[in-house]
Parts: structure tokens; C-alpha cells; sequence
């Protein structure tokens, strides 16, 4: 039930920059085209026009249109290859380098029109990948040290190389493993990711020595040798001089566009599908749980009268090393929340104008970082705040000036890390304020504090607007983000407001989530899901099997006996007999089928611990808000066919 | 003369309070999620203000036969030490001045049958008001974190 944001709201500031970048686009063009003319080059032209390719990429991939993305694409990479080769673009590059920008600039009329954008034109693709760029070589990468030319990649070592040049500081360094580092939760991993923490890992090669490994590794790094040699309990660390005099330019185009928020270490990034860290994810936690049954093991022999101790020792050291592995697979799916607000400046583009208003966004939200899950769900949040601002808050031009305000409203969104796992986003205009009597009067009671009035206006279908605006007015009210912030992320909103003088939400929200896929299900009166992973299958229940159902039968599946427990009465909710599917949990070896009533379906939910001692039962491992504020609770079955076969059968008449 | 403000509600024929200092919010009632396992006293989970608060039900908290929701049903949120908990009651309407010197400790006899979840008797306008004890009634004995 994630509120997704409507593209479309994005389109009007993508058409009005796009313009623009393709004015610059062409003429850049023109310029090295009579520059040519004379025998003279521009560079600079070829650089502009190479940033113009690469930010319209970036707009367009932001809103989708691929067509604009590809051949933006195509040419950036013959602009790149030109600039890197001499800095030459002679003229049938020049020629098809125009009929591309034609070709972006017919696509993003397209988009203007809300017209069907169509595909870039092969032809026009193939002629791009046809132009020679000229006879010079791609610049061989540097050589950066005996030990490691053969190891790195050649754009690993231009990464590396340019890291010497600037003077940073790279360090060879090798780790040596042993159980007694391990105890202490040191080991390959989590040296890297301290390094990690103090500078960028290029390589991490294994070497052997006699019966053992050691890593051979690469670091970039601003830290003393000294810190980084403590780090990760080494004495071979050697910093590395620069091999010969560079021949890199270190004008040269590279694919770190200011405007977007690649890295400085570009080349060293790797995309990751979400579903697959989740998955990382999900293995840990089997870890975790196989950690708890080990820890019960100990505690049993210890109880036999076992000496325990060197095992304990062990235990502990892995869980430390499971806490750090778990940090770091939390921290990789951290991105900077900056990039999840870029959109921003594109939408209050398109808002202002047609509301004639003027106002400028300006993001200061520095390094804060939040879980990809949560940014996602954030987003329509943010938007739509920023969206109200832009259409109820920001006054016009002339009542601005009126009140002796800048003309240009400014909407701020700004970010600070407060305590622990939790994140504060401000979102602030320098508007009207909200107008307390007229919500008042809507909601009928005072509203004489600010929580008060937060309280007014998040009521569904709340408005003191009588005639929705163009941009406003699509549906979402301040409920749906109260539902997002509050209902769906566990967060808290804030809200201070100023007559004349503005408007801020603080909305705190927890940097990272628990998304689990889960089965939603009925079971009697009551809705419940239970994790996607757990489950080994889900069947239809023969009428045979309905009929006699008790808490606990033996049904045949695929030749096996297997346990059928009737949930709704292993729950004792009233279920009934109309139970129509089994879902199969494995406990151990052994497959336990539980009936249901029906399946609703399949999800991805944020699954809340229950905190509180008296809500707390086994098999419950946590609530789930399905969207309809509710609480809906997370079943452990393999929890719960534990506790099945450890009572007594029940006494029948 | 020391007073100090409680919120009042009723479970049955009967007034209670708490000290207004322990309540978050006041709210209403509309089903909260059965927990299966949870004491029979626990009417479930509700979601109030983002927070996920175990609702016990007062009347089966109390001894008294279980009726069915009105209009007038209420949730009173409390807070004790870390935790946040509702209280199911039938009604609650009023913030009430309690007169610290009109309390007093309840005989032994009727301790006993109200299982010691009433800590002290209050006069409050020739009516008894009961205060009653939250953390016991939340069960914060028998919860070691």
C-alpha cells in the first residue's frame, strides 16, 4: 500500500530544463563547428556540451524516458571518446551530433504534449557508433606498483593512479587471519569494512602462504599508517609513491558530473538489486536463529556439568562478528538522501509556474544517509509537503513584496541525524503560515497549539480549500502522510507555524526498516501474514481433508505423512470448518501443514516488534500495519509447530 | 490543601481514576487485534499516534462480565516508566481535582477482593472515586524488561 509518486508532476520542470540543456547542447556544437572552420579547437565547448549530455541523461532517466536516455547516452560516449582522443569533433560527428539533439528535442516535445515518446532511431544510434573520433589512443592506465600491475584493472588503476597524483594517501597493506584475531571478531570482513569506514578499499586479493591465506590489500586513504595498521592488527603496511610522472590529464572528462551524486570513486561503484540484499538479509537472520540454538546447546552442556568455557568464548566472537556483519549489510543499503530528493527541484519547477508563484528549493540535507525502503516510502511524503508549500503557502510575487519578504519563496529541506536509528527531516517555507482560524473553523474546535492543529489537519478529507488548485487537490491529503510518516514508518511529525513568517514539519523517521515479503491470509474473525521465506508451499485442501479437520490430523502429501494443525484452533480463533488452503512450514526436517481459511495474497510489509511484555506470545513475531491502520499481526508457524509438538495430545471424547 | 489532577472514567457501576500526569491521550475504542497467547485480560494491539500499545480490557481486568463496545467505550493511554499501555474503560469523560487529603488506603478486606489494584479511595464531590494502581494493573511485576 506505498503511496508511489505520479511521474507525471515531474514532467512540466523536466520539459523546461531539458529546453534549456539542449540550447546549450547546440550551441556548443556550432562553436566547435567554426572553430573547426578556422583550424582552431574548444575544448571547453566539448566539455559543456559533454556536462548538457550527461544532465539530460540524468533528468530523463529520472522521469522515465529511456528513448532520451539512450541517446543521450550514445552521444556522450562519442563526445567523451572525441575530447579523450585530441579533443576533436570534426564535422560528420558535428553533423550527426546535431541530428541526435534534433532527436532529443522531438522527444522531449513529446513528452511537453503527453504524447507516446517513440524509440530512438537506429539509424541515427548506428551512425553515432559509426563516427571516428580520430586516430588517437585511449591513454594506457598507469603502472602503479610491481606487486599490484597485475592484479588491478585498468580503470582501477587510473582510480588509483589518480589518488597518487592528487597526493592522497595509498597503502598495500596484508592481513594476516588467525583464530585469535577471529575471537575478537576480526576477520577478512570486518577488516575490510574498517578500512572501509577510514578510506576506500580498491582490492582485496588472497594470497597463499604454506597451508594459509593472507589478504593482499589495496586502500585508498586520508588516515596516518599508523591508525590503519592498528585497524586491522598489521605490521606489513606500505604506502605506495608514485610510480612515474603521471600522464593522465587531469582535465580529462570523466563521468563524475557535478550536478549528479556519483562518487568521487565513480568506477568503483557497483549496482546491487534491492531484492538481493534483502535476501543477504534474510540469510543472516537464519544465522541469528541457528546463533540462539547454538547458545541454548551451550547452556545445556554447561548444565550437564560440561566445561564450557573455550565454546563460550566462540559463541561470543561469532556474535560479534554476526552484529558487525550485520551493520555492514545495513549500511549498504544506506543511500544519501540527497539523491532521493533530487526530483525535488524538477517538481517545484513545474509547480510554480503555472500557480504564478515564484520559489526556489534548497536542499541542505549534507551526508545524511536512510535505508533505501524508507526512502522510497518517504518520498510522496516529501513531496507532497513540498507541494502544499509551493501551492498554499508561498504568497505571489507582489503580496511578497507587500510584506517585505524576498520575492522568491524558499522551501528548505534540511536533515540532521538525531539519536540512534532515527533520522529528522525539516521541511520549512518562508510562506503565510498556516491559518489557524480557518482550520479551526473547518474542524470545528480551537486549535490554539501547533500539535493541535497538526491534529486538525490530518484528518482524512481535511481541506480549508474550497476549490482544489491545479496541482493540488489530486487525492492526497495530509492524512496520506501522516499514514506514511506515522502508520507506515513508525515516525513522528512536528509542526511549528508563524503567521506571515512560515511553516515547518519535522517529520522523524526511522533510518532503517524491517520490509518482509509475507503471505497475507484469514483465519477466523482475523487477518494474519506470515514470512514468503518460511513457507515450502501452499495447497488447496481436498473436502475430504475440510471435513475432518481437528487441531492436529495426519493427511497424506506426496506420499509422506505429514501433521495438519488446524490454526484456528491451535490460535483459538474461530475458524470454523471452511478452511479451503494449507501452507507447509518445515521445522527442522519435518513439513507441518497449516490450515487456513484463505489466502489474501502476497506483500511486502514493515514488520514492527511488539515491545510490550502483555502483547507479547509465542509464535507472534511482530505486527504489520496492511493499510488499514489497524495492527495486523506476523505469525512464526515454525515458532508455532514447535510449541505443537511439545504438548500433549489432547484428550478426546 | 494539595489537589492534583486525575482522568476519570468508569468500568461497571464503578468510578475510577489515574493521575492525569501518567495519561498520554484519551481514545476511542473501535476493536483492537486479538493477540492469541496474550492474557485473557488483553483486548489486543491498537496503533495510537504511530505507537504499537497493548490495550487491556478493564472490565475483564476486573472481574466483570463483558459487555459490548458503545460509542462511549475508551481507550485511556497510559505511560509507566518505558512502557505505553491503553486501558479499555466504559466511559471516560472528565478530568477531576482530587483532594490528596480525601485519599484513603482502602480496607484490607476489600484490597483483597479487588486483587489489590486499588491503591486508594477518593472522595470527590460525596462520590468514592477509586484510583487505581497502573503498574499492577499492566502487570509490571511480573515484567522484568
Amino acid at each position: 500500500v506505498t503511496e508511489r509518486v505520479d511521474l507525471r508532476e515531474f514532467l512540466g520542470g523536466f520539459v523546461a530544463e531539458a529546453e534549456e540543456l539542449l540550447v546549450t547542447a547546440n550551441s556548443t556544437l556550432l562553436e566547435i563547428d567554426g572553430a573547426n572552420a578556422t583550424g582552431q579547437t574548444r575544448p571547453r565547448a566539448l566539455k559543456d556540451l559533454f556536462r548538457a549530455l550527461h544532465t539530460m541523461k540524468g533528468l530523463a532517466g529520472m522521469v522515465g524516458v529511456e528513448a532520451i536516455v539512450e541517446i543521450a547516452h550514445a552521444l556522450e560516449n562519442l563526445v567523451r571518446a572525441a575530447e579523450q582522443r585530441g579533443g576533436k569533433l570534426q564535422k560528420p560527428g558535428i553533423e550527426v551530433a546535431l541530428g541526435a539533439i534534433r532527436a532529443i528535442g522531438d522527444r522531449v516535445r513529446a513528452v511537453a504534449n503527453r504524447e507516446a515518446v517513440p524509440p530512438p532511431p537506429v539509424e541515427l544510434l548506428a551512425a553515432i557508433a559509426a563516427i571516428d573520433v580520430g586516430s588517437g589512443q585511449l591513454e594506457a592506465p598507469p603502472a602503479i606498483s610491481a606487486k599490484w600491475d597485475d592484479r588491478l584493472a585498468a580503470d582501477e588503476k587510473r582510480h588509483v593512479g589518480g589518488a597518487l597524483e592528487r597526493g592522497a594517501g595509498v597503502y598495500t597493506l596484508t592481513f594476516t587471519p588467525s583464530t585469535d584475531k577471529q575471537e575478537r571478531g576480526l576477520t577478512i570482513a570486518s577488516a575490510r569494512a574498517r578500512l572501509g569506514e577510514r578510506g576506500d578499499v580498491v582490492k582485496v586479493v588472497p594470497r597463499s602462504v604454506g597451508r594459509a591465506v593472507v589478504f593482499d590489500v589495496l586502500v585508498i586513504s586520508d588516515a596516518p599508517q599508523s591508525e590503519l595498521a592498528a585497524l586491522v592488527e598489521t605490521d606489513a603496511i606500505e604506502r605506495l609513491q608514485r610510480a612515474e610522472p603521471p600522464a593522465a590529464d587531469p582535465d580529462a572528462l570523466r563521468d563524475d558530473g557535478s550536478e549528479s551524486s556519483v562518487s568521487p570513486f565513480g568506477r568503483a561503484l557497483v549496482r546491487v538489486e534491492l531484492s538481493r540484499l534483502d535476501e543477504l538479509q534474510e540469510q543472516l537472520s537464519q544465522l541469528l536463529i541457528s546463533k540462539f540454538r547454538l547458545e541454548r546447546e551451550v547452556a545445556q552442556l554447561q548444565a550437564n556439568g560440561f566445561d564450557v568455557r573455550r565454546l563460550r568464548e566462540i559463541v561470543q566472537a561469532q556474535s560479534r562478528q554476526l552484529r558487525d556483519l550485520r551493520r555492514a549489510i545495513l549500511r549498504v543499503r544506506l543511500i544519501k538522501i540527497t539523491e532521493v530528493l533530487e526530483p525535488l527541484s524538477l517538481l517545484i519547477r513545474s509547480l510554480a509556474r503555472p500557480n504564478q508563484r515564484e520559489a526556489q528549493l534548497v536542499l541542505d540535507t549534507g551526508d545524511a544517509e536512510l535505508d533505501k525502503a524508507v526512502a522510497d516510502r518517504l518520498l510522496p511524503a516529501i513531496v507532497h509537503l513540498v507541494r502544499n508549500a509551493v501551492d498554499h503557502a508561498i504568497e505571489t510575487p507582489e503580496q511578497r513584496i507587500a510584506a517585505v519578504k524576498a520575492r522568491t519563496g524558499t522551501i528548505r529541506v534540511s536533515a540532521g541525524e538525531i539519536a540512534g536509528n532515527q533520522l529528522a527531516l525539516v521541511i520549512a517555507d518562508d510562506g503565510r503560515g498556516i491559518d489557524r482560524d480557518a482550520v479551526a473553523k473547518r474542524a470545528g474546535h480551537s486549535v490554539d497549539s501547533d500539535a493541535a492543529l497538526l491534529e486538525a489537519i490530518v484528518v482524512p478529507g481535511f481541506s480549508t480549500r474550497d476549490v482544489a488548485t491545479r496541482t493540488s487537490g489530486r487525492g492526497v491529503g495530509m492524512d496520506v502522510v501522516k499514514k506514511i510518516i506515522v502508520d507506515q514508518l513508525g515516525g513522528q511529525i512536528e509542526l511549528h507555524t508563524a503567521r506571515g513568517v512560515g511553516t515547518r514539519f519535522t517529520l522523524r523517521v526511522p533510518v532503517t526498516i524491517a520490509i518482509v515479503d509475507v503471505f497475507s491470509f484469514v483465519c477466523g474473525p482475523q487477518t494474519f501474514v506470515v514470512p514468503v521465506s518460511v513457507i515450502d508451499e501452499i495447497f488447496e485442501l481436498e473436502p475430504s481433508q475440510r471435513e475432518h479437520l481437528s487441531e492436529i490430523a495426519l493427511m497424506q502429501r506426496r506420499g509422506r505423512a505429514m501433521p495438519l494443525v488446524a490454526l484456528g484452533s491451535l490460535l483459538a480463533v474461530d475458524a470454523g470448518t471452511s478452511s479451503r488452503n494449507a501452507l507447509v512450514v518445515r521445522r527442522g526436517d519435518e513439513p507441518i501443514a497449516f490450515a487456513v481459511d484463505r489466502m489474501l495474497g502476497r506483500q511486502e510489509v514493515v514488520v514492527r516488534p511488539i515491545d510490550d511484555p502483555l502483547a507479547r506470545a509465542p509464535g507472534v513475531a511482530g505486527a504489520t500495519d496492511l493499510g488499514d491502520g489497524k495492527p495486523t499481526l506476523v505469525l512464526d508457524l515454525v515458532e508455532l509447530g514447535a510449541r505443537m509438538s511439545l504438548r500433549k495430545p489432547a484428550v478426546r471424547a | 490543601v494539595t489537589t492534583s489532577l486525575h482522568v476519570g472514567f468508569r468500568v461497571g457501576p464503578t468510578d475510577y481514576a489515574v493521575p492525569a500526569t501518567d495519561v498520554l491521550h484519551l481514545d476511542t475504542y473501535d476493536a483492537a487485534t486479538p493477540v492469541p497467547g496474550a492474557p485473557p485480560y488483553v483486548a489486543g494491539l491498537m496503533q495510537t499516534r504511530g505507537k504499537l500499545v497493548p490495550v487491556v480490557d478493564l472490565r475483564a481486568r476486573f472481574g466483570l462480565a463483558p459487555i459490548e463496545r458503545t460509542i462511549d467505550s475508551r481507550v485511556v493511554v497510559v505511560k509507566v516508566g518505558a512502557r505505553v499501555a491503553g486501558l479499555l474503560v466504559d466511559s471516560a469523560r472528565e478530568v477531576i481535582q482530587i483532594d490528596d487529603a480525601s485519599c484513603e488506603q482502602p480496607p484490607d478486606v476489600f484490597r483483597t477482593h479487588t486483587n489489590e489494584f486499588v491503591k486508594a479511595i477518593a472522595t470527590v464531590t460525596k462520590r468514592l472515586v477509586l484510583l487505581v494502581d497502573v503498574p499492577r494493573i499492566i502487570g509490571e511485576e511480573h515484567s522484568d524488561g
